[in-house]
């Protein structure tokens, strides 16, 4: 490419070459910053803006969706005793007591909660708006106000969400998954689940605009040089992911028309053998509900993939192991996701042979979640490693991930299935991966990109109190509800305790409920954490983990238009250790960053030098 | 591509262009899904239509389709002319066709063919209903257009008109 090699000439590491000197080198006016408070903060077109926006909504939700989660774990432990502190609050009409009505609701809304409304706005919302530009050398999105839209939409989504528990007949109960015939008119007559699907539909419609903006920009905004191989692999997840929820988040969005449609219009798309002689099937949901909701566990995972996989190799201070292979089996990841869902149903009757062809593909998935897995430690191997909060957070999601994915080897087993299907082994095993492997990546992406979003350094004191109780609790609570599915309790029983074979396992459930007591009040260190850095943390230095990725060359917090000239990338983003890098006095190597010794290598198109990131290091280090 | 060939409107035109392809991609999914509902229905259905449905009416649906045929036609003129007819047209017709639809749903009502009696009338109410949205989507777009319609506008419209297409010929003739 011809730009690459005009602006590498003359200036070393410089990032302020008078802009528009050279017509051909993708270079753009900078646009205005807008005035006035309702444009640069709420009503903003700005990714880092609408980033920030989102991870505050995801937080707060997820905030809401944890005191559920000890609600549930309550009644679990303690059934039929009063909610102590704020149960006469809560629950004061029932004295203070989780009622069977309300239990169920808890468990449907924190499902769906975490799921659309937590861990979906902090990371692919949040994380990924605020990255995506500044990671591949963009000023924006390609479409701002499409991103504000998108915000809005979710924002709408969750006041929708929000208004069911104020409604007649209270808020849905029929689960995250909201199975038919639960969730039509005869099992939930409440308006309450018609605003869950309606709000589910407006989180789809945010997603879906989230996804056009994020593929476009990758396709379209990379800076000059930034090639596909070039680009870190939180961008590689963040554009993987935009490519499932383009196209699978829509049969979400079918199946909640057709839902609503049966709900309000009277039809009976999910209504079998009633009076009318509809030929509806409850089932039919289900496929609908799976073919969107397979594809969206690595919706949900493949950001937290790609940024992990990124901050090993920095706080390994090593280039990424197997970076194409990553790349590949993140891609193998996504082609796969979207063949398996069927084993979601291996319980609902379906025929031996589709059933097994789904156990098949879905073990096949093992392989490049192994290989994923396998570069990791390949990473880690022999490292430098500086044991950063961000790190201890993403060697946690190493370490929960690899036990959750082994645990979802059983379940993809018809014979296993049959016995753990709605256990506990069920919940345990996709809390391992949604909730402990997701939570830890978006509390290492957060201590890892605070400094670059509000200026201020993260206390690491007080990072590494709240990751040592989170990662044991966590890890106990969920190993623990395998324990308890394994020993045959379902899932979603109000009072575990009136069946005679699940009496011994109270004190068990009293011990995982305990650890999710813990688990609770260490987020508290968090909440502290984040607010006393946000007003009174260090002052953010530009670069503070030392890393080459292109946000690390702007100041923190970024100005409004991120680059005051477009990068040129030259090489990958992980050239760490490099040798090359010593005589600069440091061992990274800024993806923008001039070539060393101008004569080595400058005469090439940069391909020799960038291409291959983990080829030319790896003996060296 | 070399960088100095695109300008700055050019490079926005096919941002957009990749854009609406995305979106038109979900969209596609999503009426996809919708088309497998009705061939899991179908499939299952021990007769299909289901016994004692009364015949589809296939003439009014078949004349809506062409309303919206013309209408895109209509549109795909105005992308070539500086007057301001064809947009006009294009749009009457776009209305009208929702207004032919809602008429044809109100009949289907009437014939016990509407939502809530009987598979049939659910599948084409649902399928219907929610494309005619993306017809009124189309329009709301072309009602704001002062100037010539943008290709990208007819492009949508010409998604939308085969995406009715697909579902007429599966829910009413097959």
């Amino acid at each position: 490419m011809t730009a690459t090699d005009q602006s590498q000439g003359g200036d070393a590491g410089g990032d302020t070459g008078g802009p528009g000197d050279s017509p051909g080198d993708g270079q753009e006016e900078i646009p205005p910053e807008p005035a006035g408070f309702l444009r640069r903060h709420v009503f903003s077109t700005d990714h880092k803006v609408i980033g920030r926006q989102f991870l505050f909504l995801g937080l707060s939700f997820l905030a809401v969706g944890g005191v559920m989660a000890m609600l549930i774990r309550w009644q679990l432990a303690r059934p039929g005793v009063p909610v102590p502190v704020v149960g006469g609050l809560l629950f004061g009409r029932a004295g203070g007591l989780i009622s069977p009505a309300a239990y169920t609701a808890l468990f449907t809304m924190h499902g769906t909660i975490m799921i659309f409304f937590a861990v979906t706005p902090i990371l692919i919302g949040g994380f990924g708006n605020f990255c995506l530009p500044l990671l591949i050398g963009a000023r924006d999105m390609a479409f701002p106000r499409l991103n504000l839209a998108s915000f809005w939409t979710m924002a709408a989504a969750t006041a929708v969400l929000t208004a069911s528990f104020f409604v007649p007949l209270g808020p849905p109960q029929a689960g995250w998954t909201a199975y038919a015939t639960l969730s039509t008119a005869i099992g939930a007559p409440g308006v309450g689940q018609t605003l869950w699907v309606v709000a589910i539909y407006l989180n789809g419609a945010s997603s879906v605009m989230g996804a056009v903006n994020y593929i476009t920009t990758v396709i379209r905004l990379r800076a000059p040089g930034m090639t596909y191989l070039r680009m870190p692999l939180t961008v590689w997840g963040f554009f993987l992911t935009s490519i499932l929820n383009a196209l699978f988040v829509p049969v979400l969005a079918a199946a909640m028309v057709l839902l609503f449609f049966d709900r309000v219009f009277g039809t009976q798309f999910f209504v079998a053998g009633t009076t009318v002689g509809a030929g509806g099937d409850p089932i039919l949901y289900q496929h609908l509900f799976w073919l969107f909701g397979h594809p969206e566990v690595y919706i949900l995972i493949i950001p937290a993939w790609g940024i992990v996989s990124d901050l090993l190799s920095f706080f390994a201070r090593k280039p990424a192991f197997g970076y194409r292979v990553t790349v590949a089996a993140l891609v193998g990841v996504v082609i796969l996701s979207t063949v398996v869902y069927g084993h979601h149903m291996f319980t609902t009757g379906m025929s031996p042979l589709l059933g097994e062809s789904f156990m098949v593909l879905t073990m096949i998935i093992s392989v490049p979640t192994s290989l994923l897995f396998l570069n990791w430690l390949g990473t880690l191997w022999r490292g430098a490693s500086r044991m950063t909060t961000p790190m201890l957070f993403c060697l946690g999601l190493v370490f929960t991930f690899g036990v959750g994915g082994l645990t979802g080897l059983y379940l993809a087993d018809v014979v296993a299935d049959m016995y753990l299907h709605d256990t506990y082994f069920v919940v345990g095993h996709f809390h391992l991966i949604m909730a402990a492997a997701l939570l830890l990546a978006s509390f290492a992406a957060i201590y890892f990109w605070f400094p670059k979003m509000f200026g201020r350094m993260m206390s690491e004191p007080l990072g590494k109190w709240h990751f040592w109780p989170t990662f044991v609790s966590l890890n106990v609570v969920f190993m623990g509800q395998l324990l308890i599915g394994y020993a045959g309790m379902q899932r979603r029983l109000y009072d575990p305790s009136v069946y005679e074979f699940l009496r011994p396992l109270l004190p068990l459930n009293r011990f995982i409920s305990r650890a999710a007591y813990v688990l609770g009040a260490s987020q508290l260190i968090f909440v502290v954490n984040f607010f006393w850095s946000l007003f009174r943390g260090q002052k953010a230095p530009k670069n503070p983990w030392a890393v080459g990725t292109l946000e690390w060359t702007v100041a923190s917090p970024p100005p409004h238009h991120n680059f005051d000239r477009i990068p040129v990338v030259v090489r990958g983003p992980h050239e760490l250790g490099h040798p090359a890098a010593r005589a600069l006095g440091k061992d990274w190597l800024g993806q923008d960053e001039s070539p060393v010794r101008p004569s080595a290598d400058n005469a090439t198109d940069g391909s020799t030098d960038g291409s291959p990131p983990d080829g030319s290091t790896e003996g060296a280090a | 591509m070399t960088a100095a060939a695109s300008t700055v409107p050019r490079r926005r035109e096919l941002d957009r262009a990749v854009g609406l392809l995305i979106f038109l991609g979900a969209t596609a999914m999503l009426f996809a899904a919708l088309l497998l509902a009705y061939a899991i229905l179908r499939a299952e259905a021990p007769v299909w239509p289901p016994a004692g449905t009364p015949p589809f009416p296939r003439g009014a649906a078949a004349a809506n389709t062409v309303v919206l045929l013309a209408a895109t036609l209509a549109l795909r003129a105005a992308r070539s002319t500086d007057r301001r007819w064809p947009a006009l047209a294009a749009a009457a017709l776009g209305a009208a066709f929702l207004v032919l639809q809602a008429a044809l749903w109100r009949r289907l009502a009437a014939t016990h063919l509407g939502p809530s009696a009987g598979a049939l009338g659910d599948v084409f109410f649902a399928l219907s209903a929610f494309h005619a949205l993306h017809v009124l989507a189309g329009l709301v777009v072309l009602a704001a257009t002062r100037t010539r319609p943008a290709r990208l506008l007819t492009i949508y419209w010409d998604f939308v008109l085969i995406v009715w297409i697909v579902i007429y010929v599966a829910v009413c003739l097959l």
